[in-house]
């Protein structure tokens, strides 16, 4: 059974329906990709999935228990964490506190954590020792995403959902950061990632869902995922598919 | 092929949300006449070239000029008066307001209201049949073309257009573009961002595939359509 | 029948003025998202420059009304879009608001300063008061016809403006997208300075209209007062709807008269019920308000502080009270209890460090909360009698306690809201009271109990004592007050740097990503309210008990505003900020406007010129309050920058300590006056951070290449610095990059 689960979730703004009926599912222990293209309803099903936004038909699901009605707050104590694609971080604390203050919360709503040990490990985890002194708003974007990851780990969650953690990455950094998620998955967290970088999406993810207009219009592995005509349609166009070009894929 | 100079051109142009720097140095040319396609997925900086084009967003690097003239730091409501029409991604129409009153707030440019009203309505009749209905209750085809008869009316020198296509069904999309193609025949420069290639390469005279915030190829259309799906999919 | 029909028709009337005022209001909203605090004041200017034409220079009535209505009102409202409101864009909600603060206060300042409070103005009724028509039985006066009128007129104006005519087209379009506006070749800036140019003149319509219907007197901060009740109009179109906001505003004046025509006439405080109505009404409005969405992408806002660490919090602790010890020794019993006075604002202003500085929230009215807790303190703190009566220290926590609630139960309604409807519930709060319970005077008999909350309109309250410790000397007072504040001001700093502290800075950055921690927000605002207003209510008891006795005038709602104003332009974020604020607001207006009045009067040929100058002061520390919409950081925040620059210079420091350390032994000793000491001290601790900068300004430090991107933001220029460095050629962005990896 998949950890966090839609299931025929509707999302509309005034007429328009921006997610139509859409079930996913998002295993522990692998990465889930969710792509489409831009105005596919991604970040509104992000939204719903973690309470920003009230669907208008569907449930979610964590971990088999309904939380459609739960606020923001409460998904997170469950298990669930996220990442914003425009950054929210704290800017009037420094990284090691921005990752902290994570700590703090949970402390708060009386869970016993060694906030201080476990920001260290975080820290050390995600590889921000060396700026954990800095203000966050002056570090490069590339880093400043890894920073919101490590404040969703400090919650340690379940589920951690990421909307476009590699955007403002340099290729560098890219690769670090897909050697932190493959590592963060096989300890058993279950990742969904949505980005717009494909070929890292194809490499890091077992299972990919792909919205179009607010459909969910395939699901399966990478593999799947390139040949399907649907998918190159979304993405390309309407007409028919020369199979050649399907073809030079597969040997690319 | 183009032997006279660029109406619009981008050397080098960077720019930046905040501090996420979205587009390292874009270089793209519109020949007058021409129309130009700029292709990529999403994220690869299609948007926001449009938006430095159409004034919204500051250059932090390069230049951009209009028919051989520096314009870098023009502001959008300038841009629009010199004559570049930029209809913008996501339905370029006010909701709150009537099909007819979104065609008065276009003429903000100089046109005239009659002028404006005469062109939109003898080219899509459904607009004129709802001139006095809210723009925001319009099925996305009719916003669209709302959004498109402020291009027929004010006579632009340049046509930008963002994802025309975007939420639109096939058939719509493909209308639409034929508009634009009409547009292009009676002599109008376009540049045009898409995703959906296969809808506007029949009438791109140049295509640009942008990735990762550069323009990594430009040429005959046919040429850049067989980079497409692996670039967009990953090899 | 017929007297209800009278009562309906005034309640129309008063309902018609107030929808004038509230549609100029969400006009100015909803084109600019700034809600303007300023409204009832400029209301108010505008009906004092008409009385000056009508009644002081004797234009012929018509003249005035084109002059004032025709010209000064849409002037005034473009100038304010020009000089300060366009310049408020992408500002945080604090700063919105503290600015059209400023704004309002500098008018009401301006105003007393023109024309002489004391001096009795009336305008009278249009046609005079005694034109009256009879309809179907009852009789109505003209004037109030007219207000009918306009305010139809105003109604059907609107209304073709936004469906006939372009300009209100696009002014519609604005507020749908102001950036799809520029595409289509308007300049939203043009737009806006048209919607303030109106909003502005329909103030001053409502202003002038009003005056003669509440009796015609013209007192400023009443006048700016009488407008604000039209917020609660608008807030009934929830700021964006006008037709509702027409609605609310005859629903509130029909009320209004209703109380004052039915309820029973025993019942004296009906009276003031009818005043704090709108008030009333604008909390229940803020009540049933539905909750906002969170939103993702918060506004990047551009204030910064760095907070004191809590060893340094201590250690600048120390050294105020040492430093307030020294200066009490050089000052008279009558100066150090006006300086203990002061002490106390400052606490108060410590409430809002917290709230505003921490947390991101505004209270607009804190030294109501005060007065909560001194209305606690005086009914049941106090023992003894005469002379002998002393506040009890239970009596002060109990006070605090009290006030700790009450400051929960006004803020809860609000909090699920945006910070806007916080600032106004507060307002409306501290208007209430000084309209309810402030002026409850007059006994009542309840459950057989006989009792008046604010007994003849004065409270004695007598200083603290606890054990052999008595408040009533001066000098124990103002140590006390001083040591309180260092203590709260420490405590605040090692509250910021704990985990709440961070907690709060989370919310107060970004309240998405602190949901989605786990925060519950609702919660954590709760209790960081109320522990904002035990502080205020510490502060304003005390303040209440430094001056012996309080009456309602103290905590009015200006005062408040004052002092959230001055501690915004002092640092909202820094104890030192809260110091200023509350020492300038508290006693610092009162010694300006004193010492230049004593100037003025020592010197009769220089009379006028000493007034002036003392006025100007007043109005200059509005216009320093207008100034936060660039400087949003504060005054603190700049000097602490200026003597940043100094941390390496020793010799400079010693010797300007030595310098003041003679200054202080010459003012001891009577070898120079008190006056020339703190203008002497003023000069030094400005000259410093001058001298540090030109000491700085020499050689420019210069990031090492390995340090790129980790000491300083990587920036483009940077990138090309280090592309210049390595001698790589300028435009290939994939070799650079690479490089870039290698060095950093």
């Amino acid at each position: 059974m998949p950890l966090l689960e839609t299931r025929d979730v509707t999302v509309r703004f005034g007429g328009n329906t921006a997610v139509d009926g859409v079930s996913i599912g998002v295993e522990a222990g692998c990465v889930t990709g969710l792509i489409g293209p831009n105005g596919a309803g991604k970040t509104t099903l992000f939204n719903t999935v973690t309470g920003l936004q009230r669907p208008a038909a569907g449930r979610v699901l964590l971990d088999g228990a309904d939380v459609t009605r739960l606020a923001p707050a409460g998904r997170a104590r469950l298990g669930l964490a996220r990442t914003f694609q425009r950054l929210e971080l704290f800017l009037s604390l420094s990284v090691r506190d921005n990752v902290r203050v994570a700590g703090d919360i949970l402390r708060a709503t009386g869970r016993t954590v060694d906030v201080e040990k476990e920001t260290d490990r975080v820290l050390a985890r995600t590889g921000l020792e060396d700026i954990a002194h800095l203000e966050v708003s002056a570090i490069p974007t590339g880093r400043a995403r890894v920073v919101e990851v490590a404040r969703a780990l400090m919650t340690a969650p379940r589920v951690l959902l990421l909307d476009e953690p590699a955007s403002g990455q340099t290729e560098r950094e890219t690769e670090a950061f897909a050697a932190l998620l493959t590592g963060l998955a096989a300890e058993g967290l279950a990742i969904c990632l949505v980005e717009h970088d494909l070929p890292l999406v194809m490499r890091l993810c077992t299972t990919i869902h792909v919205l179009d207009y607010g459909r969910l219009i395939a699901s399966g592995t990478p593999k799947e995922i390139r040949e399907s005509p649907e998918v190159v349609a979304a993405y390309i166009g309407t007409e028919e598919i020369g199979t050649e070009e399907v073809r030079r894929e597969e040997v690319a | 092929m183009n032997e006279q100079a660029p109406l619009l051109e981008l050397t080098g142009v960077r720019a930046a949300y905040g501090p996420i720097q979205v587009l390292h140095g874009v270089d793209l040319r519109v020949h007058p006449g021409s129309v130009v396609a700029l292709l990529g997925p999403n994220g690869g900086g299609k948007s926001t070239t449009m938006k430095v084009c159409a004034g919204l967003l500051p250059l932090t690097g390069g230049e951009l000029r209009l028919a051989g003239r520096r314009v870098n730091g023009i502001t959008a409501q300038d841009a629009a008066r010199l004559g570049i029409c930029s209809i913008p991604e996501g339905r370029g129409v006010f909701p709150n307001l009537t099909v007819r009153e979104n065609l008065w707030a276009a003429t903000g440019t100089g046109a005239r209201l009659a002028d404006l009203e005469e062109a939109a309505y003898t080219r899509f009749p459904i607009l004129g049949e709802r001139r006095h209905q809210l723009a925001g209750s319009l099925s996305g085809g009719q916003q669209q073309m709302l959004a498109l008869s402020r291009a027929l009316g004010t006579d632009p020198v340049i046509l930008l257009l963002d994802e025309l296509s975007m939420g639109l069904a096939p058939m719509i999309v493909t209308r639409m573009y034929e508009t634009v193609a009409q547009l292009v025949a009676e002599g109008l420069s376009v540049l045009v961002a898409e995703q959906f290639a296969r809808a506007v390469l029949p009438i791109a005279d140049t295509a640009a595939l942008m990735l990762h915030g550069r323009v990594v190829a430009s040429g005959r259309p046919g040429d850049i359509e067989d980079q497409l799906s692996s670039s967009y999919l990953g090899g | 029948m017929t007297s209800f029909l009278t009562f309906t028709i005034l309640g129309l009337v008063l309902g018609a003025v107030y929808a004038i005022a509230a549609s100029g209001l969400v006009l100015t909203y909803t084109t600019s998202g700034i809600f303007n605090f300023a409204h009832g004041a400029q209301a108010m200017l505008g009906t004092f420059l008409y009385w000056q034409l009508t009644y002081g220079w004797g234009w012929p009535m018509w003249l005035s009304l084109v002059v004032v209505v025709g010209l000064a009102g849409p002037a005034m409202g473009a100038l304010l879009h020009m000089l300060i409101m366009r310049g408020l864009r992408e500002t945080a909600d604090v700063t919105k608001i503290v600015v059209t603060v400023a704004i309002m206060l500098g008018m009401v300042y301006l105003s007393q300063w023109i024309w002489h409070p004391e001096e009795a103005r009336v305008t009278e009724m249009f046609f005079g008061a005694n034109a009256k028509i009879e309809l179907g039985g009852v009789v109505v006066r003209v004037h109030e016809l007219v207000c009918l009128v306009v305010a139809v007129a105003v109604a059907i104006g609107l209304r073709l403006l936004f469906t006939r005519t372009r300009a209100g087209v696009v002014m519609r379009g604005a507020v749908d997208d102001p950036d799809l506006l520029r595409l289509n070749g308007h300049d939203p800036d043009r737009i806006a300075m048209l919607s303030w140019a109106m909003g502005s003149t329909l103030a001053v319509l409502a202003g002038i209209l009003v005056t003669p219907i509440g009796g015609g007197a013209l007192e400023a901060n009443q006048l700016t007062l009488l407008v604000i009740d039209a917020f609660a109009a608008a807030m009934f179109g929830r700021l964006r709807s006008i037709p509702r906001t027409f609605t609310g505003a005859m629903v509130l004046g029909m009320t209004a008269t209703y109380v004052m025509a039915y309820f029973p006439t025993d019942w004296t405080w009906a009276g003031n019920l009818r005043v704090s109505l709108p008030m009333i009404i604008l909390f229940v409005v803020l009540i049933v308000l539905p909750q906002d969405r969170l939103r993702v992408a918060a506004v990047r806002t551009r204030e910064r502080y760095r907070p004191p660490t809590p060893r340094s919090a201590a250690v600048w602790g120390a050294a105020l009270v040492a430093a307030v010890f020294l200066l009490a020794l050089l000052l008279d019993d009558g100066s150090i209890t006006t300086f203990a006075l002061g002490m106390t604002f400052a606490i108060v202003a410590l409430s809002l460090t917290l709230l505003t500085g921490y947390a991101g929230e505004l209270n607009l009215a804190p030294l109501s909360f005060g007065a909560v807790a001194t209305i606690t303190g005086f009914h049941f703190g106090v023992t003894g009698s005469g002379l002998a009566s002393r506040l009890t220290l239970w009596g002060v926590l109990l006070a605090v306690l009290v006030t700790a609630v009450v400051g929960g139960l006004v803020a809860l309604p609000a909090l699920r809201l945006r910070g806007l409807y916080l600032a106004l519930a507060t307002m409306a709060f501290g208007v209430f009271l000084s309209n309810m319970v402030l002026r409850d005077t007059t006994e009542h008999t309840l459950f057989g109990v006989t009792f008046s909350i604010f007994p003849n309109g004065t409270l004695i309250v007598p200083p603290l004592q606890v054990g052999p410790f008595d408040l009533r000397d001066p000098r124990t007072l103002l140590m006390t007050a001083t040591v309180l504040f260092a203590l709260i001001g420490v405590g605040l700093a090692a509250l910021r740097a704990s985990g709440y502290g961070r907690r709060l800075a989370a919310m107060k950055d970004s309240p998405a990503a602190a949901a989605m921690l786990g925060q519950n927000l609702v919660k954590l605002k709760f209790g960081v309210f109320m522990l904002s207003a035990a502080i205020a209510g510490l502060g304003g008891l005390l303040m209440a008990s430094a001056g012996g006795s309080v009456s309602g005038d103290n905590f009015a709602i200006m005062s408040s505003l004052a002092l959230v104003m001055l501690t915004v332009v002092g640092g909202i974020g820094y104890i030192s900020g809260a110091l200023f604020g509350g020492l300038v607001s508290g006693v610092g207006f009162t010694i300006m406007v004193g010492t230049f009045n004593d100037l003025a009067t020592a010197h009769p040929s220089m009379e006028s010129i000493y007034k002036t100058i003392g006025q100007l002061l007043v109005v200059a520390t509005a216009l320093i309050g207008m100034g936060v919409g660039k400087n949003p950081s504060g005054t603190v925040h700049d000097i602490v920058e200026g003597y940043r620059t100094l941390r390496g210079a020793r010799a400079l420091l010693a010797g300007a300590a030595a310098v003041e350390a003679v200054l202080y032994g010459l003012a001891l000793t009577g070898v120079i006056g008190n006056w020339w000491f703190a203008i002497l001290t003023a000069c030094l601790v400005m000259a410093l951070p001058v001298a540090g900068r030109m000491r700085a300004a020499a050689p420019v430090r210069r990031t090492p290449p390995e340090l790129a991107g980790v000491a300083e933001p990587y920036s483009d220029e940077l990138r090309e610095r280090l592309d210049r460095e390595l001698g790589l050629p300028a435009r290939e962005r994939m070799a650079k990059e690479a490089s870039v990896h290698a060095v950093a």
